[in-house]
């Protein structure tokens, strides 16, 4: 751990990255300490420039303060890029390692609907889950799900096809371990570092698929993100720009962090890489 | 009134002939906004916004009308009117041609009346409910006969409003299929060449219109650009000049204002009367009494709505007809309308009522459904979850696609309160009264009165007031129904909407009916 | 065998794999719309402004919406088979002709965005691996991410604002000049003019991933066996880089782009919207707010023909620039 740590810490803009996720899930906890009430009350004066009639980063054109609304949006950004990702990372373990090691028909099977879900544009497609199931927190965290999981059942699969041929997984089996064992057990710790790279990058993914689906009018109306902060600020760009913009800041430095974390972990994780620096 | 229309008619000629004698400059293009995208070119089966954007265009109406109120002679020169009111004369121009060339004659009046607007227009059944039989005694006149008097379908004749259609590409196929749809053939200034998906809809000059030296544009192009901002770059870039009901958002519209070659205005809607408005669900859910939805008119910052989500543009609703009505002498202002709102008021009108607070301050708890109709009516129902919050409503929003909430509000019912807005037309008995009739509870049909809302003494007023001849009767029958209506709320108005036109100041002449942007652009011209 | 007929028997063979993918693609999607509240007749009458129940029950049954879904699908299905795609009732026009009609703007913009996209991030790829971890590194990583980060709505109203209003060097949407209709090579140069900022605007998305790919892909070459022999050899680091690295590391690469190519057919919305770019994203878009089953069915059913297609080319194109690797 302390190895990995040193190796990962050589990465300056990955630390960089860690730095920025720890202080903005630190916003996310103290939301309600820093701004202790509903981030969608009429706080003031509409479209107030940011520094001006008590707001710190403006007012919107209902007069919601949009830093109140940066501090709580957090909360649903990070929850939604969170949950869609475990929810994406669960169902392609589950396919992926059926799939790699178990093999033969069951893996063409689980495959050929991996492909379909691949094959179909997955935006629209999202779009389009979002609409049927009606917009709320829960249909975008769905949605997006269904979307990103193919990625991971195929990575899983690879892993698993690859490993499950290894002296250490051969051993289990003369041992007598259930299958289900070993693979929780034996081959899953071994495949975990990729899952956790793809995973990271997916959070970044899954926070940028919100805000798109806020622009397009199916976030949520009940539950301030920043996809929401967007969606209500984007016409008004021109004219009181503090309005989408800090959000879209926001998501951007998010975004970028999470970024920058994977791709530390991922050169801290790829032993071939290793011994190039 | 026979006389006064046909006065005004003289007048408008006189008019008429003033403009045209102005230096107009002929040619060039005019680009326009035309948003959303229409779903067919039928305007003679849909009255979808932005068809009307383009069809008058191309179709024309039997008359116009000004800003006043007063009817143009289009492709109906005159007419009389018989002393009871049931016979209605139309005299026909003469030497007008159809873009394919041929003759337009009474035979398309009677035909598109009576088989067109008459069976298949979504308010022509409604217009033209009286009109029993059309006698063609020649090509160039028309005899309307009619049950009753229907003073209101004199205001119904403009080119939006009821398109005349050529009878011989229509007659004996399906009118709702016949492919006359996306290949208009009308009579109007400009003729239709092209429909490109996803772009425009090219319109070309009809050298041949009726009107010698019109129209003076060679062309008219409407854009479809489906992001706001976009529009907006796209009016500052010159790339279009015209852009109306709020295709430019207003909040930049009160932006582009300030610059000189953009100008802004609210005319062109009277015959519109849009108004913003809460349908309640009357039948079953949490606002089944009348002293709920009471309080909630009572509590609502109207002024605070039309300031922030509109900019400024606006009128604050003070009865359950349109001020726009003040003209004709229909609107009375009514209690229950407080223009910024009383929330002390409203909350003592709950307590009265005995619904109580619980330990979180909520009375009641409720679903509010927004019109999918854009960002402004969601800002709408976000400002009024908070309202309703401060007199303990508390309130979820539901915000659906276009189909879902139809079927939910219009079919199924199953909706507790909607953020809406109808259309309430120059006269109540065509805007008004599909809102709150017995007969008007139509499950499946869309804007009418989902409230299901139903009274009978509201229900005989209504009546008299769409037969009633005399104006200082009908005047008192509508100050008997608003009354009504302000004490029931089974709908509570919010504002009359403002809608705005933001066009480049190149553009002269588009602004002179009162049909705005549902007018034919004619007289619309180019200034270098 | 000869390696000719092996690669037909294979093209046959993937071919055959992708008609169920297909198949249930559109059943999939067949039955998600079917689920939506509210039907392409509820759309339409909506927008009319009011129609009665019975014409409603009339434009139904014309557009067959009154039958049982099992039937409906088949029917759907049947016609699939013999390549009709149906019928658009909305728009009143064959299917086939609406999506042929925005085809070719999508394949226009995704194209020259996968180009642009690419051909950067080869570059910049190429640029951050040799440069592994210094502060040209880091600013390239940065500099995509962000380029990635920034929500796209905001790029292309940022692209417009200072290219068409401040600097009036583009024009701000649609595809065409409609004051001037141009025909010809002048009709070329204005959709080229057009083209551009959705281009730049939708590229700087991907820019990302193929940087980091290519990045990724390198440095995944220089640990090769085959590198330490030529370095053994006393190769140039240069020599080696540009000679076989290179080669080597731009095969993943250029396999994605072939992949997105076909999975950006579905368009993107954001930038068609943005742009008012008249491509398939938005026909798909719209179509399902107005519960258009046959149109966006045929887009999701183009969509992955297309990317079934083209991921095979690339498979094979794949095994004809690398012989080590067999079709199978």
């Amino acid at each position: 751990m302390l190895a990995f740590w040193h190796r990962y810490k050589r990465n300056r803009s990955a630390v960089f990255g860690l730095v920025v996720i720890v202080l903005v899930v630190l916003m996310a906890a103290t939301a309600d300490f820093l701004y202790p009430f509903d981030p969608f009350r009429l706080a003031g004066k509409p479209l107030s420039a940011p520094g001006t009639n008590g707001f710190l980063l403006g007012s919107d054109s209902l007069g919601r303060d949009v830093a109140a609304g940066i501090v709580h949006g957090a909360k649903t950004s990070l929850l939604i890029g969170l949950i869609a990702t475990l929810v994406a990372v669960f169902i392609g373990i589950l396919f992926g390692a059926l799939s790699g090691y178990y093999g033969g028909q069951l893996d063409n099977m689980l495959m050929r609907i991996t492909e379909i879900f691949q094959t179909i544009p997955s935006f629209i497609f999202a779009i389009l889950l979002v609409a049927i199931l009606k917009p709320s927190i829960y249909s975008v965290v769905i949605a997006i799900s269904v979307v990103s999981w193919p990625g991971v059942a195929r990575l899983v699969r690879g892993e698993f096809l690859s490993l499950k041929s290894r002296e250490f997984v051969q051993a289990c089996h003369t041992l007598g371990m259930s299958d289900l064992r070993i693979m929780l057990r034996e081959i899953l710790p071994n495949c975990l570092s990729p899952i956790i790279v793809i995973g990271s990058l997916m959070v970044a993914t899954a926070i940028l698929i919100e805000s798109g689906l806020s622009f397009l009018g199916l976030g949520d109306p009940n539950i301030m993100s920043w996809g929401f902060q967007i969606g209500a600020g984007r016409t008004m760009l021109r004219s009181a720009w503090w309005v989408c913009t800090f959000p879209g800041v926001a998501i951007l430095i998010t975004v970028l962090a999470i970024n920058l974390v994977g791709e530390g972990l991922n050169d801290a994780l790829n032993p071939r890489l290793r011994e190039r620096n | 009134m026979k006389n006064i229309f046909k006065g005004s008619l003289v007048a408008l000629a006189l008019i008429l002939s003033s403009v045209a004698a102005k230096a107009q400059e002929a040619g060039g293009t005019l680009a326009f906004l035309v948003q959303p995208e229409p779903p067919t070119l039928a305007s003679y089966v849909s009255t979808s916004g932005p068809i009307g954007l383009v069809m008058p265009k191309v179709y024309e109406g039997l008359f116009d009308y000004d800003n006043d109120g007063k009817m143009v002679p289009m492709l109906a020169e005159s007419y009389e009117m018989s002393a009871d009111g049931k016979t209605v004369t139309f005299n026909l121009r003469k030497g007008v041609r159809w873009h394919d060339g041929e003759p337009f004659t009474s035979a398309d009046v009677k035909f598109t009346i009576l088989e067109v607007l008459k069976k298949v227009h979504p308010r022509g059944p409604n217009s033209f409910r009286e009109v029993s039989r059309i006698d063609t005694p020649d090509d160039h006149t028309a005899i309307f006969h009619l049950d009753n008097p229907a003073p209101y379908m004199m205001r119904s004749f403009s080119a939006y409003e009821s398109p005349m259609v050529p009878m011989h590409l229509l007659e004996g196929q399906d009118i709702k299929s016949a492919p006359l749809a996306n290949n208009p053939v009308g009579t109007g200034p400009f003729k239709f060449v092209e429909w490109k998906k996803g772009q425009y809809i090219r319109l070309d000059k009809n050298e041949d219109y009726w009107q010698e030296g019109l129209p003076y544009l060679d062309r008219i192009v409407g854009r479809f650009i489906p992001d706001a901002s976009t529009r907006t770059a796209a009016m500052e870039n010159g790339e279009v000049m015209y852009a109306a009901y709020n295709a430019i958002p207003n909040i930049d519209a009160v932006r582009l204002k300030e610059r000189d070659d953009i100008d802004v205005t609210t005319d062109g809607y009277s015959m519109i009367n849009p108004m913003a408005l809460i349908e309640f669900n009357t039948k079953e859910g949490p606002f089944v009494d009348p002293a709920i939805r009471r309080a909630i008119s009572t509590a609502i910052d109207r002024r605070f709505m039309i300031d922030t989500i509109f900019f400024g543009y606006g009128k604050p609703a003070t009865s359950a007809l349109s001020s726009n009505y003040k003209a004709t002498n229909l609107h009375a202002e009514m209690p229950n309308y407080p223009e910024t709102g009383d929330v002390d008021a409203a909350n003592a009108m709950l307590d009265a009522a005995g619904y109580a607070r619980d330990g979180d301050g909520v009375r009641m708890r409720a679903v509010l459904d927004i019109i999918p109709y854009g960002e402004d009516w969601r800002r709408a129902g976000e400002y009024l979850k908070q309202a309703m919050g401060d007199i303990g409503i508390e309130i979820e929003l539901r915000y659906e696609d276009v189909p879902t909430w139809l079927k939910r509000v219009y079919h199924n019912y199953d909706f507790e309160m909607n953020v809406n807005y109808f259309y309430q037309l120059p006269d109540p008995v065509l805007g008004v009264h599909r809102h709150y009739g017995t007969n008007q509870i139509r499950q499946g049909t869309h804007f009418v009165n989902s409230s299901r809302y139903s009274n009978p003494e509201l229900d005989a007023l209504l009546d008299s007031g769409s037969k009633e001849p005399d104006a200082a009767k009908r005047t008192a029958t509508y100050q008997e129904i608003q009354e009504i209506l302000a004490n029931d709320m089974p709908v509570v108005n919010l504002f009359e909407l403002e809608f705005l036109t933001v066009y480049n100041t190149e553009l002269k002449g588009a602004y002179g009916s009162a049909m705005g942007a549902y007018g034919s652009f004619r007289e619309a011209w180019l200034e270098d | 065998m000869t390696r000719s007929s092996k690669i037909f028997r294979f093209v046959l063979k993937r071919l055959l794999q992708g008609i169920p993918i297909i198949l249930a693609i559109v059943i999939i999607n067949f039955f998600l719309l079917n689920m939506a509240d509210g039907d392409a007749v509820d759309v339409l009458a909506g927008e009319a402004g009011s129609a009665t129940p019975e014409y409603m029950a009339e434009l139904r049954a014309k557009f067959g919406l009154d039958q049982p879904l099992p039937v409906q699908l088949f029917v759907y299905l049947k016609n699939v088979v013999v390549l009709d795609l149906g019928y658009s009732f909305r728009h009143d026009m064959p299917v086939s002709e609406l999506i042929v009609d925005r085809f070719w703007p999508t394949a226009l913009l995704m194209v020259s965005t996968i180009l642009l996209a690419v051909g950067f991030g080869i570059l910049l790829g190429l640029l951050a691996a040799m440069r592994l971890n210094t502060w040209k590194d880091a600013v390239i990583t940065v500099f995509a991410l962000i380029t990635y980060a920034t929500p796209l709505f905001w790029v292309g109203l940022m692209m417009i604002v200072v290219f068409s209003l401040n600097l009036g060097w583009f024009p701000t949407s649609g595809m065409e000049n409609v004051a001037a209709f141009y025909e010809g090579w002048d009709r070329v140069k204005d959709i080229a003019v057009h083209l551009v900022l959705p281009t730049i605007t939708l590229s700087l998305f991907y820019l990302a991933l193929y940087t980091r790919m290519m990045r990724a892909s390198m440095l995944e070459q220089y640990g090769q066996d085959y590198v330490i022999t030529a370095r053994a050899k006393g190769l140039t680091e240069r020599r080696i880089t540009f000679v076989h690295v290179l080669r080597n590391a731009l095969l993943p690469v250029v396999t994605m782009a072939g992949v997105q190519v076909g999975a950006l057919i579905g368009g993107s919305v954001i930038v068609e919207s943005v742009f008012a770019w008249p491509g398939l994203g938005m026909l798909a878009f719209e179509s399902l707010f107005a519960r258009d089953l046959n149109l966006l069915l045929g887009i999701f059913l183009l969509s992955s023909v297309l990317v079934i297609v083209v991921n095979l080319i690339v498979d094979i194109i794949y095994s004809l620039l690398d012989p080590r690797i067999e079709v199978s």
